[in-house]
């Protein structure tokens, strides 16, 4: 990356081969929106390329790489104008439907539905951590860069979203 | 929040669950929750819980992303490679990274300088065979048109060394060589394409070309700088070399501070220490 910091754009192909799959994770966890993800995506790197200069090199790309995309939500959130939590429940809506109806596939949609719906029920924040941890596989350590508050209230915060999670899970349990 | 008599409470064994699943938890704590939840129902109740929803995130797959995407942030980064060599960025000067090495398009004067050259050929010849070789005016007039051939040589190698393409940049530096002697502007322009040339190629046939100035202060001066100045691991080494070659003992600082650059190559590491062993010894 600090090769491309100095203005040598080529790495640049090397960083999106590495990275693109990971932020369209990233997104598509956080928004529910595979179309939109695929154009944060694009916006992103576009940004890592304006904006290279601001990585100074101390500490990992990854962590700038997420905090560039976490801007990069921020704005698309803010452009729908609908409150992200709507925004998901419509998008994930959307996906659900068509699909097999073989009992074992349907009953796995069923979950899937669930849990987005668990998941547009929490708190950005919340989710946020979730997604990190659990889509992303980042470490307690590495959400606490991105984040810059220590490793500490992470914990707390991913603990709290788990609490919460479960307590969804569980409601959706007894309803069944 | 550890407890020395090695017994934890449900509640500190519950927040140590998920990150004994997620892989985050020391294997002393480990121990310390295994032996909490042999003995504890409440726990283990949660720890299939917690295994059930961890499961059940699991259960909502990221889709691939369309091949679309790929195309169009090459698409974009092309635009942005564009952008990158004909406008420097608004950064602090000691900012400015090789790709910022601004190109005019200069081809009127590369036609212009062509044609010169070719007139200059052309009445020197002329000249050589119309005059005998003692007369003293003609030897004058031939040593002006020397001069001026110089001179046009000179121009066309500048020209062509702020042209957008490798080739052609490589061409003015070989030109460069059958320059008879280098003024300050080409040394100059010479040093600036060694410290900012996209290509490495460039910049390795640069540092040979420079190599037939090493008399100068200046040029000496601008190897030295250039060491800091170097990120391709072809350069660094043969600047080493030259170093070495050239006995200049006041480039020691200059490679030490190499060895502290940050993802330095092992062996571009090892040949500079060498160098330095080299050079300290003299």
């Amino acid at each position: 990356m600090l090769r491309v910091k100095e203005g040598d754009l080529y790495p640049m192909g090397l960083l999106f081969k590495r990275y693109h799959r990971e932020l369209f994770g990233f997104f598509y966890h956080m928004s529910g929106n595979p179309d939109a993800s695929e154009d944060m995506v694009q916006t992103a790197f576009y940004r890592m390329i304006k904006y290279r200069n601001s990585f100074t090199g101390h500490g990992a790309f990854r962590s700038w790489m997420y905090q560039l995309a976490r801007n990069v939500l921020l704005d698309h959130v803010e452009h729908n104008k609908r409150s992200a939590r709507q925004h998901n429940v419509e998008d994930y809506a959307e996906r659900i439907g068509g699909g097999t109806l073989a009992d074992e596939l349907l009953q796995k949609t069923e979950q899937a539905t669930q849990l987005r719906n668990a998941l547009a029920r929490l708190s950005e924040a919340h989710r946020e951590v979730l997604v990190m941890s659990e889509y992303q596989d980042l470490k307690y350590k590495e959400i606490a860069e991105i984040l810059n508050v220590t490793e500490g209230a992470i914990k707390t915060r991913y603990h709290r979203a788990m609490n919460e999670l479960k307590t969804i899970y569980l409601k959706n349990e007894d309803e069944r | 929040m550890k407890m020395n008599d090695k017994h934890i409470s449900c509640e500190q064994a519950k927040e140590w669950l998920t990150d004994a699943l997620k892989g985050e938890l020391s294997s002393e704590d480990q121990t310390v929750l295994d032996a909490h939840v042999v003995q504890c129902p409440e726990c283990q109740r949660e720890l299939a819980l917690t295994r059930d929803v961890r499961n059940w995130l699991q259960t909502d797959e990221t889709p691939e992303p369309s091949s679309g995407m790929e195309s169009r942030f090459y698409n974009m980064l092309t635009i942005a490679e564009q952008e990158n060599n004909v406008q420097t960025p608004n950064v602090p000067p000691e900012q400015v990274g090789p790709f910022h090495f601004t190109r005019k398009p200069m081809v009127w004067m590369q036609v212009a300088a062509t044609i010169l050259l070719l007139g200059v050929g052309v009445i020197a010849g002329y000249w050589l065979r119309s005059r005998k070789a003692g007369d003293e005016l003609a030897q004058q007039k031939i040593d002006i048109m020397a001069v001026q051939m110089q001179e046009m040589r000179q121009m066309m190698m500048l020209s062509l060394l702020d042209n957008s393409s490798a080739v052609e940049r490589l061409q003015a530096v070989s030109l460069s060589t059958e320059l008879d002697k280098a003024d300050g502007k080409v040394i100059e322009a010479l040093l600036t394409t060694l410290n900012y040339d996209t290509n490495t190629n460039v910049r390795l046939a640069t540092l040979e070309a420079l190599i037939r100035y090493t008399d100068e202060p200046q040029v000496r001066e601008g190897l030295i700088a250039s060491l800091a100045l170097q990120d391709s691991p072809m350069v660094q080494m043969a600047l080493a070399d030259l170093m070495v070659k050239l006995q200049e003992k006041r480039s020691v600082k200059a490679l030490r501070q190499l060895l502290r650059q940050k993802g330095i190559r092992k062996t571009v590491k090892t040949k500079v220490e060498q160098s330095i062993i080299q050079l300290s010894s003299v």
